[in-house]
């Protein structure tokens, strides 16, 4: 499942005990898409159900970025886990977007 | 069961798809030694890469190819070797390019190297194999 709260300008996606990896990520693909094209400018990832993120998910969070920076908007990623704080700083994530951990 | 100390191992033949990877990866994560949670992170991504490169850029998700996997591991070591049925790709040219910061492929092979102690392809590019060696194992 996946929950999406908007405040004001910021657009939040939870993909609730979901892995973000390559056979499971269509859904989010879809649901950010949508997101994206409904005009939300500040996409805030919350992945504090998230385990895995493979490179594929990887992938994803670098085309929103790619996207919403071309429309002048910004993409943030809260509450990942130690390993996937690990995981984005080794790929270098935090020089595209805000990544927090818990 | 987690195994306590000995070397465990697994040896599967898959149909190339992704469904087919994460039921592996759920019987891997059963029975995976590693006892330190960074461990068995740096294992599952490393067996995920490895599985996922061989369906989608091996097999061109074709579930009429296979994919043979066999896993080793202890809590000091966890080797894999992956083989499938396609035409094999030319990793030295993907190797030297890497990924640009913005491009949203070509992390599989990044993630390998940054988290693997050894990544060897055969000459073809069909047959990859890892060597991971846990810091709280065994010493290198």
């Amino acid at each position: 499942m996946i929950l999406v709260t908007r405040d004001n300008n910021k657009t939040t996606v939870r993909p609730d005990g979901e892995d973000i990896v390559a056979a499971t990520l269509q859904e989010l693909r879809a649901k950010m898409r949508e997101i994206v094209a409904e005009g939300a400018r500040e996409l805030v990832i919350d992945l504090s159900t998230v385990r895995m993120v493979d490179s594929s998910g990887i992938g994803l969070l670098i085309s929103a970025y790619n996207t919403l920076q071309k429309a002048g908007g910004q993409l943030a990623v809260i509450h990942a886990s130690a390993d996937l704080l690990e995981l984005f700083q080794t790929l270098r994530m935090h020089q595209h977007f805000s990544v927090s951990g818990d | 069961m987690p195994c306590a100390s000995a070397a465990c191992g697994l040896r599967r033949t898959l149909p190339a798809t992704l469904e087919a990877i994460e039921a592996f990866l759920i019987e891997f994560k059963r029975s995976a030694c590693p006892a330190e949670r960074a461990d068995r992170f740096a294992a599952e991504l490393l067996l995920r890469e490895a599985l996922t490169n061989a369906v989608v850029h091996g097999c061109r998700s074709d579930a009429n190819k296979q994919i043979r996997c066999a896993v080793r591991f202890s809590p000091a070591v966890l080797l894999i070797r992956v083989k499938d049925d396609g035409e094999g790709f030319d990793w030295r040219s993907a190797q030297r390019c890497g990924a640009s910061l913005t491009e949203c492929s070509g992390r599989g092979l990044e993630i390998l190297r940054c988290y693997a102690t050894h990544v060897r392809f055969n000459n073809k590019g069909n047959v990859l194999t890892i060597l991971k060696r846990f810091k709280k194992g065994k010493p290198q």
